[in-house]
């Protein structure tokens, strides 16, 4: 009888992606044979670019950067997720789409960068949400919870040409009624008229 | 009949502040996104409603529509707030119609469709939403004449179908919810 672990392929498509998760059920813990707590390989496939493969770590890490960024995108904030040190990254890209970089653990192996447009991206995240909600995977990802954006972060959605509009234009009229009044001439003080006098003398 | 997503409970729903003017004129227009690429899109949301459970807190249509006419860019708005269940339960709601549209929403946003395929299908989707805003908003509020303005409102009516597309479907809930929680500044 053989009581080895089945092993188990996670499978979520959609139209521009493929993502398979490879695992096996962790017996340590009693997970049955349906289960994926141990993950042991995964990689994404997209119609027509190179397919991407990592270990646990790297598919943790790829969305510990997509699903916030797509959450601060939700907002209308685009900013870049990932440092130079992570082996993911994601930046908003000016001529429009989104950069995804990958880097490998490998030594002398150049990062990859993906060009995203709105729809790949919304596609990626649709693979990673179906791969987190899957019951079948009972490994806890410890993604940390969409939180709601800090005041700083919704002040700087804004432009700051356009955020410094209001406060520069109100100096500026301050300014201007202010030289407007030193062009004004003084009012001359007022010349009592002689009969005023003459009237000021009598008892 | 489409697979409608099953609510999983939200254990910080019932402790969450309640959602703040902007973030119900934000929800509004989401559901109003919805409507305008589906033509059945009202209908919808009333049966997704029902499917999901949530008679209980819209027991008709017209309890759906009250609720959604918190938003102050409403001609006919009410004041008060909603209580944390009911926006919960209408950000649910978004997010299954917004899963349904998907297709939609992904070749709105797809760079690989021909040009003027994707034109058209925003000239479709702008018309249909100026109409409804038209029809339910006040047109003296400067948010509804934004909106309502090819050019400066262009950005705005791309901001909705993206936050649909990142928002759509049970995954999408979380994000959508702390995104329409945003600060006021």
């Amino acid at each position: 009888m053989n009581l080895s672990p089945v092993k188990q392929t996670l499978r979520y498509d959609q139209v521009s992606c493929r993502l398979q998760v490879e695992g096996l059920p962790d017996v340590s813990v009693g997970q049955g044979n349906e289960a994926v707590g141990i993950i042991t390989g995964w990689n994404l496939r997209w119609s027509g670019r190179p397919e991407l493969e990592g270990r646990k770590d790297h598919l943790l890490a790829l969305m510990a950067v997509v699903l916030p960024y797509a959450r601060h995108l939700i907002s209308g904030v685009a900013r870049p997720f990932g440092g130079g040190d992570s082996p993911v990254s994601i930046a908003p890209r000016e001529q429009g789409g989104h950069s995804l970089e990958l880097r490998s653990s490998q030594p002398d192996t150049a990062p990859l960068t993906l060009e995203l447009d709105d729809a790949e991206l919304a596609d990626l995240v649709r693979v990673l949400d179906q791969l987190r909600l899957d019951p079948r995977l009972q490994l806890k990802l410890e993604l940390p919870e969409p939180q709601p954006l800090h005041p700083r972060e919704v002040l700087e959605r804004v432009p700051l040409r356009r955020r410094l509009v209001a406060p520069l234009g109100g100096a500026l009229a301050v300014a201007a009624a202010a030289a407007f009044g030193l062009l004004l001439p003084e009012p001359r003080p007022q010349q009592p008229p002689p009969g005023a006098v003459e009237l000021r003398g009598e008892p | 009949m489409p697979e409608v997503p099953a609510a999983p409970e939200a254990p910080a729903a019932s402790h969450a502040p309640p959602l703040s003017r902007r973030g119900l004129e934000r929800l509004d227009l989401l559901l109003l996104s919805a409507e305008a690429l589906d033509l059945n899109g009202g209908e919808a949301m009333v049966w997704m409603s029902e499917e999901m459970g949530f008679t209980g807190l819209f027991a008709n249509r017209v309890e759906l529509w009250k609720r959604r006419c918190h938003n102050p860019l409403r001609r006919a708005t009410r004041r008060g707030d909603l209580s944390p269940a009911e926006t919960d339960a209408l950000i649910r709601i978004l997010c299954a119609l917004a899963d349904r549209l998907y297709p939609l929403l992904r070749a709105l946003l797809s760079n690989a469709e021909p040009e003027p395929v994707r034109r058209q299908r925003w000239q479709l989707f702008e018309g249909r939403l100026a109409e409804l805003v038209r029809e339910r908003m006040n047109p003296r509020r400067v948010g509804v004449q934004t909106l309502l303005d090819p050019q400066r409102g262009e950005r705005q009516r791309h901001q909705l179908i993206r936050a649909l597309a990142y928002g759509a479907g049970n995954g999408g809930y979380g994000r959508l919810r702390a995104s329409l929680h945003d600060p006021v500044v």
